[in-house]
């Protein structure tokens, strides 16, 4: 394990009896960035992020955690902070009293003063944590997973159930997180969190990793073709497909769409038509993104709610 | 232990919020001593063999309080803890997972003495009420009661597999044993069919061993119920330690 690397997997294989949740997967996390696995429901990524935080046995393969063997649960979490998939607190606790109690089990903890004050949560100290909205629920999951001092954060499907408006909140906490040096190991499955937050990203399915790398990797790998459409009236289909980079073309009355790759599509095509004064009007290029990775990959999509 | 003095602390003021709870176990049973104290008084009864009708009851009330701790807050605690997950989140903390289960026991347990000591306290001002027995007796046969009923909540906690399910059967178990061990109503106005019902209730020995013990009659009287109470005890905490899910 290279001293970069905070998180090792190697030939992880998780078994329900008949069921095999996650097969044979190997990857390597480093310091200080946010790595996220994506996937649908079912693929996998709460079975390995539960071997990661010891809170369940692997099968088969080795896992590493900041040189811990996370069986070892209780050295593990004095240095890593967690936020469960659908856990949550008791019924009648105020705020207060669940940081006062987390604060306990760690002989350092962070101030949890300061860490509700940074998340705007200074104000709801006594609040009952049954009568807080779903976000500021979260907020306070991933304040009491960083009373911790951890430095590593595992987060897994934070933002599912919140609004949107939640969620671009919780995806500036995440960022300030790793910009205060902690790694990021989260779980999603929305694809544009993923796009927006994850320095790089592993995709499942079906237990198995379909991908891995950084959004702009995975877009070259899978060889997705950029689109660009624009209206014109003195444009030919033949022409145009003789633009370099082009591969397909589609024209519909005066509009056209242009499918293609290449380090400069974009300007490419802009250059061409202006040189050749070939007239357009309405440019759009759409850019593909992790969205078009997993349908390339799996022949369906994944969809904003799957 | 890391952990176990906060989590406990937390645990007993969150049962302290719980209405229910807290009514059954520091409500009720004083309301029925001053109810049925209130009716038959603590003078001398032939009925009770000579002791006060209070003085009988009080005991009796004492294994009321330890059903609503043992067989209701408990099962209940746990199963709700597990089925949200906060048992499986304590777990993601470096605390041992002796630090995550014990307050629950401590805390009912301490609940269980404050609403003893609250009945005492209210039997002794309103009704003169008298402790004839050995302290140090009652006290073994408070603590055998207590491991008992505890070890049969802890054994609904774990084999229900949800908090509807342990619900019901905390409800399912504790109601007939607080009707008809002795505890609410005493056995001997109730009828022979009630009386053999409650030879298999196991709260009908902590009863009778707590009201024996509090009356004057050493231990050595009550070894049937003793051992009745302790081999209930080991069966059901290893049935609940083979059984018990975090998740």
């Amino acid at each position: 394990m290279s001293e970069n690397t905070v998180i090792s997997v190697n030939g992880l294989t998780v078994k329900y009896k008949d069921l095999v949740a996650v097969n044979n997967i190997s990857f390597e996390v480093k310091k200080g960035e946010i790595f996220g696995i994506i996937g649908p429901n079912g693929a996998g990524k709460t079975s390995t992020i539960e071997c990661l935080e010891g809170l369940k046995r692997q099968t088969e393969g080795k896992v590493d955690v900041l040189g811990i063997n996370p069986a070892n649960r209780r050295k593990l979490y004095e240095h890593i902070g967690v936020q469960l998939q659908e856990a949550s607190f008791p019924d009648d606790i105020k705020v207060e009293e669940l940081c006062r109690m987390f604060s306990s089990f760690y002989d350092t903890p962070a101030d949890y003063h300061v860490l509700l004050e940074r998340f705007e949560m200074a104000d709801k100290k006594k609040a009952y944590v049954k009568k807080l909205s779903g976000g500021q629920k979260q907020k306070v999951s991933i304040v009491v997973a960083l009373i911790a001092n951890p430095q590593i954060v595992f987060l897994d499907e934070l933002t599912t159930g919140l609004d949107p408006q939640a969620r671009i909140s919780m995806w500036e906490l995440i960022n300030y997180l790793r910009d205060e040096g902690k790694t990021i190991f989260m779980t999603t499955h929305f694809m544009d969190e993923a796009e927006y937050l994850c320095d790089r990203v592993c995709m499942m399915v079906k237990g198995e990793i379909a991908a891995i790398g950084t959004v702009k990797e995975l877009v070259t790998q899978a060889k997705l073709n950029q689109k660009i459409s624009f209206s014109s009236n003195n444009a030919s289909k033949e022409t145009l497909q003789s633009i370099n980079g082009v591969v397909h073309v589609t024209q519909n009355g005066n509009v056209f769409e242009l499918h293609g790759n290449g380090a400069n599509f974009q300007r490419d095509i802009v250059r061409y038509l202006t040189e050749n004064d070939i007239e357009f009007d309405d440019l759009s290029s759409t850019k593909p993104g992790l969205e078009d990775v997993f349908l390339k990959l799996t022949g369906y999509r994944l969809g904003e709610t799957a | 232990m890391k952990g176990l003095f906060q989590i406990s602390l937390t645990e007993l003021k969150l049962a302290f919020r719980n209405f229910i709870y807290v009514f059954f176990a520091f409500v009720f049973p004083p309301m029925m001593l001053l109810l049925f104290g209130g009716m038959y008084g603590n003078e001398p009864s032939q009925f009770y063999n000579g002791h006060g009708s209070v003085d009988v009851l009080t005991p009796a009330y004492i294994g009321m309080i330890m059903a609503v701790s043992g067989l209701m807050g408990l099962p209940l605690q746990l199963s709700e803890y597990r089925q949200h997950k906060v048992l499986k989140r304590f777990k993601a903390t470096p605390v041992s997972t002796g630090a995550i289960m014990t307050p629950h026991f401590l805390v009912n347990g301490l609940l269980c003495i404050l609403g003893t000591i609250l009945l005492v306290i209210v039997g002794k001002i309103v009704f003169n009420l008298h402790f004839l027995g050995n302290l140090p007796s009652f006290l073994i046969a408070f603590l055998i009661s207590v491991i008992c009923i505890f070890s049969i909540g802890f054994l609904i906690a774990a084999v229900a597999p949800n908090s509807r399910a342990a619900n019901a059967i905390a409800y399912l178990v504790y109601f007939p044993m607080l009707f008809l061990s002795g505890a609410t109503v005493p056995l001997q106005i109730m009828p022979q069919a009630i009386v053999t019902i409650s030879k298999f209730l196991p709260l009908t020995y902590c009863v009778e061993i707590l009201q024996g013990t509090w009356l004057g009659n050493p231990l050595s009287d009550f070894v049937r119920a003793i051992v009745i109470l302790l081999v209930i005890s080991v069966v059901c905490i290893g049935a609940s330690i083979k059984a018990f899910r975090w998740e």
